[in-house]
């Protein structure tokens, strides 16, 4: 059960002074189980994208369709294949309100009408996802958490909606770099244990590269490409540095040994295969 | 969205009625005020509308921007009108429909009343446009300034303006996105009583509460770091000088209403 | 210009008990020079930044700016005329709906005569290349150009010293290289003294000096090459070490004759392929 863009355009504020056109034409197929990174600079259309998916924003032209039902139709079906796809939007510490940390994480699972103890599970489930301990955290005041902390609780409300979509705007913003590693490596967990889809929209580069199976590239509304993240970044440098983005480092760092004369492959996506690449060229062990 | 919303918005551009003195606006704005409420006859009415025609070209604002104005107020013009057609007691009855009667009277001051309604929202939003917040501010915080010495905190009163001015669309744009976010959690702000929808906004007000908050503590610290310390020995870049276009333009507005109120009681 | 000695601080959480944010600090910031300072989330970075214009008061030791205490209420303008801040979300340091109105604001507090606030408004927006936003409200502006507004508002009270707390934690990657290029120009073209908090390895290697917070204590310090080649140390403390230290260590555990300072990805590629 796919979610599937056909031809989607959408465009802000049509016949006024202020109109702008934020998707042009674009078409793509979504699946359960994959890792997509989503890319671009800002203004280029990718939260506008995002918003798509579960039907926040209507397309002016098109549709999207996730396990065969249109978004925009009305009626029981539509909102619940809405409530598949979970958007944890950027800094989403900002959309808490309640006064325990339980009580935010089963706002969403209430407002699909779980009953209480379905509700209870959920929000244990999402809480152990998120490496929050129950007995210790669940009568908490949200409010009162450090920055990773409080990330990590509106992660779970989104978790315990129990999405097969999750799409997550920059989860990783703000956060030191310890913070950031471990919120993302719950994500990638949460991925293999449910067999969910993960579409991570990122401005960094390291964090798609080593994610990701798959990499989408939006500038000016349109999907520029779409494919594997190495592939992308092998082959379409010179187009990804032309619309302001960068190439992950590890890539940098192999095409300066590469041009230094060092005999190693292309593509190298981790620091660790670098190491490996580099030992094997050298002859070391 | 929420950021098309024109009325009491800057506009920037240039033109003589951009060029006035604040307090020349404040003060002519008042005035054509009083004057709506001196006009009586068609005759005083036709006067009233063509200095408003004139004041809004001659402030170069674009039409569409002036007519979507008055977008919040055309459903409460036309109650206005509809109410006064329907109820004001009348000797010459034009229509009858059931028990309502629509009396020339009646619909004479019902046109009368959106007429007041219109031009007090024409002129005031000319005045809106074409006078950035922060100069507006000044303006009224140099027209408080005499009130000083009986208590008034001029100061303040401005301060406060314009940090609600810089801070409205930033926290619409807050407001627009935390609606997005419980909406996608499931949330439905659209179902059930009164009191029911009352406690399906907390979920949207607890968050915009706790960032104003937020913000508004952020800034404090913020302003203080950049020497603010109250209105004590403040200067201003912009110093308000009156020149004879001032004079000029409200020596005209005081004519008008003159005009006005002997069209009324003069005759 | 600055002198830390024995800093000490302590905060009260919301359960009533005494928090130590930051202990034994002693620190010395040379006039012209620039200090990045890092550390995870929680060390006392944003605290000791605080301290350097007095808008938190040490509970212990002293901190002298200028030539000035900042423990001395008499000081406190005078303070913040020598030392400008800059903190992390743009949006909530710009004050007026008009940018040159807001980079006004400071120069206004001082009582400054108009001619002259003009002057600086006009010399501060062109410094961090904005004087073609000038009439523009800021809500309609990006990140970066929200971030570099706020810049302006502090260049225009003029002071030597300009601290950041955090300046592109909530940017984008371009926004990020706006803020480090006016920051770059701000010391070698205006010789200004700069204080530059962040978590990011990359805008801290841009820095003479690097200072490494942990726990509300300076754990070590130093300049770029000397604090990123310790990767390990780094790593332990939540911190991010450069892509070919981390590569150089790997290569010498694995018994490779290598410098231990190599930092850059230049100075490996020159140190493997001779």
């Amino acid at each position: 059960m796919p979610i599937e863009l056909k031809n989607v355009y959408h465009t802000y504020m049509p016949r006024t002074a202020f109109e702008r056109c934020a998707l042009k034409n674009i078409s793509l197929t979504l699946r359960k189980g994959e890792t997509v990174a989503v890319i671009g600079p800002t203004g280029s259309g990718k939260s506008t994208l995002m918003q798509h998916l579960n039907g926040l924003l209507a397309p002016d032209k098109g549709c999207v369709m996730v396990a065969g039902t249109d978004l925009a139709a009305k009626g029981d079906a539509a909102k619940k294949v809405r409530n598949s796809v979970g958007m944890v939007f950027q800094y989403p510490e900002q959309q808490i309100f309640s006064e325990t940390i339980y009580d935010d994480i089963a706002f969403g699972p209430k407002n699909r009408g779980l009953t209480p103890e379905e509700t209870d599970a959920c929000v244990r489930e999402a809480m152990a996802f998120v490496g929050l301990d129950f007995d210790a955290f669940s009568k908490r005041d949200p409010f009162r958490l450090s920055g990773g902390q409080v990330r990590r609780v509106a992660i779970a409300g989104i978790i315990a909606m129990d999405p097969d979509y999750l799409v997550l705007d920059e989860p990783s913003a703000g956060l030191d770099p310890a913070s950031k590693e471990a919120i993302l490596k719950e994500i990638m967990e949460l991925r293999e244990k449910k067999g969910i889809a993960i579409i991570l929209v990122t401005h960094s580069m390291e964090e798609a590269a080593r994610y990701a199976g798959r990499m989408l590239v939006i500038s000016g509304g349109e999907l520029l490409f779409d494919g594997e993240p190495a592939a992308i970044f092998r082959e379409h440098k010179k187009e990804l540095l032309e619309i302001g983005l960068d190439e992950p480092q590890v890539f940098k760092l192999s095409g300066i040994l590469k041009s230094s004369g060092m005999d190693i492959p292309e593509g190298i996506l981790s620091a660790m295969d670098l190491v490996k690449e580099i030992k094997k060229a050298k002859g070391w062990k | 969205m929420l950021k098309d919303i024109t009325l009491w918005q800057y506009f920037p551009g240039d033109s003589f009625i951009y060029k006035l003195d604040p307090r020349t606006k404040i003060l002519a704005t008042f005035i054509y005020i009083v004057a709506i409420f001196f006009a009586y006859d068609p005759a005083s009415y036709a006067v009233l509308i063509a200095f408003a025609a004139f004041v809004i070209g001659a402030s170069r604002l674009p039409i569409w921007l002036v007519v979507k104005s008055l977008k919040p107020v055309w459903l409460i013009a036309i109650i206005t009108l509809l109410v006064h057609m329907l109820t004001f007691p009348g000797e010459n009855v034009i229509y009858t429909w059931s028990v309502f009667k629509v009396t020339a009277e009646g619909l004479e001051t019902g046109l009368k009343m959106c007429l007041r309604l219109i031009l007090l929202l024409l002129f005031s939003s000319v005045l809106t446009f074409t006078t950035s917040p922060i100069v507006l501010t000044d303006g009224i915080e140099s027209l408080l300034w005499p009130f000083k010495r009986i208590g008034v905190p001029a100061h303040e009163i401005a301060m406060m303006m314009t940090i609600a001015l810089r801070f409205i669309p930033t926290l619409l744009e807050e407001m627009e996105r935390i609606i997005k976010a419980q909406t996608a959690r499931g949330a439905d702000f659209s179902e059930g009583n009164f009191l029911k929808r009352l406690k399906g906004m907390l979920p949207i007000l607890v968050p915009l509460f706790v960032s104003a908050f937020r913000r508004a503590d952020e800034l404090a610290i913020a302003m203080e770091a950049r020497c603010y310390r109250g209105g004590e020995g403040r200067t201003a870049m912009h110093s308000l000088i009156y020149k004879a276009r001032d004079y000029a333009s409200l020596a005209i507005v005081i004519i008008l209403a003159a005009v006005e109120a002997f069209m009324r009681w003069g005759a | 210009m600055i002198y830390l000695e024995n800093l000490k601080h302590v905060y009260k959480d919301a359960e009533g008990d005494d928090i130590t944010a930051l202990d034994e600090i002693d620190l010395h910031i040379k006039k012209g020079e620039f200090v990045a300072i890092i550390g995870a989330n929680g060390s006392g970075k944003s605290t000791l930044a605080r301290h350097l214009n007095a808008l938190l008061l040490p509970d212990g030791g002293k901190c002298t700016v200028a030539g000035l205490d900042t423990a001395d209420e008499k000081n406190l303008w005078e303070i913040r005329q020598h030392v400008g801040m800059v903190f992390q979300n743009p949006d909530n340091q710009i004050v007026a709906s008009i940018v040159e109105e807001d980079v006004a604001f400071g120069p206004e507090n001082l009582g400054i005569e108009a001619g002259e606030i003009r002057r600086r408004v006009d010399k501060a927006l062109a410094a961090v290349d904005m004087a073609d936003y000038a009439k523009h409200a800021p809500h309609l502006l990006s990140g970066g150009q929200k971030q570099r507004v706020a810049i302006a508002g502090v260049l225009a009270i003029a002071p030597e010293c300009i601290v950041l707390d955090e300046p592109t934690a909530m940017l984008d990657p371009k926004g990020r290289r706006e803020i480090i290029k006016t920051v770059k120009k701000l010391k070698e073209d205006y010789g200004m003294t700069i204080v530059y908090i962040t978590h990011n390895m990359t805008e801290a290697m841009e820095a003479d000096r690097v200072i490494v917070m942990d726990k509300g204590k300076i754990s070590f310090s130093g300049t770029v090459r000397e604090v990123f080649s310790r990767v390990t140390d780094l790593e332990k403390l939540g911190l991010e070490a450069p892509l070919a230290a981390k590569i150089a260590l790997e290569l010498r555990k694995a018994g490779a004759g290598l410098k231990k300072d190599i930092i850059t990805d230049e100075e490996l590629a020159e140190a493997l392929c001779r």
